[in-house]
């Protein structure tokens, strides 16, 4: 018995063998399409018989409306006083100026103590969504290692990326990117202080 | 001597099995030419195969006209076929299939249908071979009045299914972002731009559905009170849940094959690097720890490998790494800005998003060779593969809002299939 498996094993391997040597031609000839004969489609997807008697019954996925759970606020926003502070094309590294002004916002929050500050990463239009959200990203972190590196007790800084999602200015010029490639500040107070 | 005869019979036994096998595979060995030359194999440098005359009659009775028009529209994207228009018909619809009406005006398929409504709408077709003269496809269909669409596109993956002997892609939905009146929600369209469903599914800022290879789940990531999370919509449970979140930047990037896990970009460790989250316990296994950005990782379909993108170069550049993290490469170099990766279904082709002055869809090898441009009008971006792989949506903002187009894999055919009164992006074609 186990013999004949072997011989079935490598009568298998030589028909196998024949078939594929035998078909190179036709794969040369450049693609066609021709109609599938029959017999072929069952063997491939059982399931896809070319012909039947029950009619397939054709269903959908349901999609009924999920809302979303709207999460509180756990804290309330203010404008705050100072300008946003802005980047070169694709980089997060602060500039000379923008130290300036980091050095008067670091200075504001200690003389505010209770106040917290919230730093938004924001990019300009160019680039894509994804990437946009991590520079930004690390555009608010480079102010928030700053603002750190100033004295500033870390809780106090929150940071947010919004990417190219919250563009200040919508045309598509240089001027208006520059104003979009910023850091921008919002003083947090506990929600119901 | 009983033993003797034993041996003897499963001696013949064994012949006969052997004897049977050889004839099986000789006839599976017949067979093949058929499966090798019905494969219709597209190459992306535009070969000269040469597209198949097809007729598709109006079918007969209520629907009949919208729904063979609809499996005409199916047909057509593909590029594989030549429409004999209607007008040239000879045989009315209604009249019994014969061959003689057909090879004078050059068609070799011809696709014929009836449709009945009652209670349930059902259509009964059948697909002929000209040549041959024979019936190749004969089924009848029934669904509910409202599921007419996915009916027909049903209709249109068993013809291109007999026709080719692939499956088509005629019943898959595209995921996307959609902004109306300013709000931004996950929304769900068929592959062809109909039947778009908002989902209540929100945030200030959603991006990236991505789904889970089942079909039955979408990963993405929302910005909602300040905090980007993950969150994983369920179809089979219609229920939305928070998967991840942490303090930082969270973005949604692809699921594993076999759904457990999924990989993101998260800055809760200082700065953006790939995550493997486990849905089962949130675990979030760290993958890289560069000092720039890792972002929008794409898992390959055999899940041995992570496309994604990072600044470690001094621009962003999609490289390749295994799943657990080793074996760093970068593939792209040309150009100083390529980002969005996603794989092909076979895994052989990796689409992006590359900046040359606007943003263009490209596609390469995983090995870096084999470079492509597909589009080349407005800012484009956001691509991902049909499941077969011969089409790629994405978005495009070429005619002033952004819209989700699709074309055929070669750049061929595009085509937008969002309305221009909805501004939509971060298209991703459902895996089936």
């Amino acid at each position: 018995m186990k013999n004949v498996f072997i011989m079935i094993v490598l009568v298998s391997g030589l028909v196998f063998a024949g078939c594929s040597s035998k078909h190179v031609a036709p794969q040369e000839q450049p693609a066609q399409i021709e109609m599938q004969k029959q017999a072929v489609v069952p063997a491939k997807e059982p399931s896809k018989q070319l012909s039947q008697r029950q009619p397939e019954n054709i269903t959908d996925q349901q999609l009924a409306k999920v809302e979303t759970t709207e999460e509180a606020p756990t804290y309330s926003e203010e404008k705050s006083p100072f300008e946003d502070i802005h980047f070169d094309y694709d980089k997060y590294e602060i500039q000379s100026d923008a130290q300036v002004a980091l050095k008067s916002v670091s200075s504001w929050l200690l003389k505010n103590p209770s106040a917290r500050l919230l730093i938004e990463g924001h990019c300009d239009e160019r680039g894509t969504n994804e990437y946009n959200l991590a520079l930004a990203d690390r555009r608010a972190k480079s102010v928030r290692d700053y603002l750190i590196a100033l004295g500033i007790a870390s809780p106090r800084v929150e940071m947010v990326s919004y990417g190219k999602e919250k563009p200040i200015c919508t045309e598509h010029t240089e001027g208006c990117w520059a104003k979009n490639r910023r850091a921008h500040f919002v003083i947090l107070r506990e929600a119901g202080k | 001597m009983k033993t003797r005869s034993k041996i003897q019979s499963s001696k013949f036994k064994g012949s006969t099995i052997l004897l049977f096998t050889v004839c099986l595979l000789s006839a599976v060995c017949r067979l093949m030419p058929a499966v090798a030359e019905a494969k219709v194999y597209i190459d992306i440098s535009s070969p000269a195969f040469r597209k198949l005359p097809v007729a598709i009659q109006e079918f007969t009775g209520p629907s009949g006209k919208e729904i063979s028009d609809i499996i005409r529209n199916d047909l057509a994207i593909t590029g594989l076929f030549a429409f004999i228009e209607r007008a040239a018909h000879l045989e009315n619809p209604s009249q019994p299939f014969n061959p003689k009406n057909w090879t004078p005006i050059g068609a070799e398929a011809v696709v014929k249908g009836s449709a009945t409504m009652a209670k349930d709408l059902i259509v009964t077709v059948s697909l002929y071979d000209v040549v041959e003269g024979k019936e190749i496809l004969r089924k009848e269909y029934k669904a509910g009045k409202e599921l007419l669409r996915p009916l027909s596109h049903t209709i249109s993956n068993d013809i291109y299914y007999a026709l080719t002997g692939e499956t088509g892609i005629f019943r898959s939905r595209i995921a996307f972002v959609g902004e109306d009146k300013g709000e931004r929600s996950v929304y769900i369209m068929d592959w062809d731009g109909n039947r778009i469903t908002r989902t209540g599914l929100k945030g200030n800022i959603v991006l990236s559905p991505r789904w889970a290879r089942d079909g039955s789940r979408l990963i993405y990531s929302a910005e909602r009170n300040r905090q980007w999370g993950i969150y994983l919509l369920d179809f089979t449970k219609m229920s939305e849940r928070k998967v991840f979140s942490s303090k930082g930047t969270n973005m949604a990037g692809d699921f594993f094959p076999d759904g457990d896990e999924f990989v993101i970009s998260s800055s809760k460790g200082g700065n953006p690097d790939l995550y493997v989250v486990n849905l089962k316990n949130s675990a979030a296994t760290r993958l890289t720890s560069s000092r720039g950005i890792e972002v929008s990782p794409a898992v390959s379909p055999d899940s041995g490998y992570i496309a994604f993108v990072s600044d470690r170069g001094g621009s962003p550049q999609i490289y390749l790494m295994r799943k657990d993290g080793s074996g760093v490469k970068r593939i792209t170099f040309e150009g100083s800005y390529n980002t969005s990766p996603a794989w092909s279904p076979k895994g052989d082709k990796i689409v992006f998003a590359g900046r040359r002055g606007t943003n263009q869809i490209f596609i390469v090898n995983p090995d870096g060779a084999g470079l492509t441009q597909l589009t080349s009008q407005g800012n484009n971006e956001d691509p991902s593969f049909s499941p077969d792989g011969r089409y790629i949506t994405f978005s495009s903002d070429r005619d002033g809002v952004k819209g989700i187009y699709i074309m055929r894999a070669n750049g061929e055919s595009q085509e937008r299939i969002t309305p221009r009164n909805l501004k939509t992006y971060n298209p991703r074609w459902s895996p089936n």
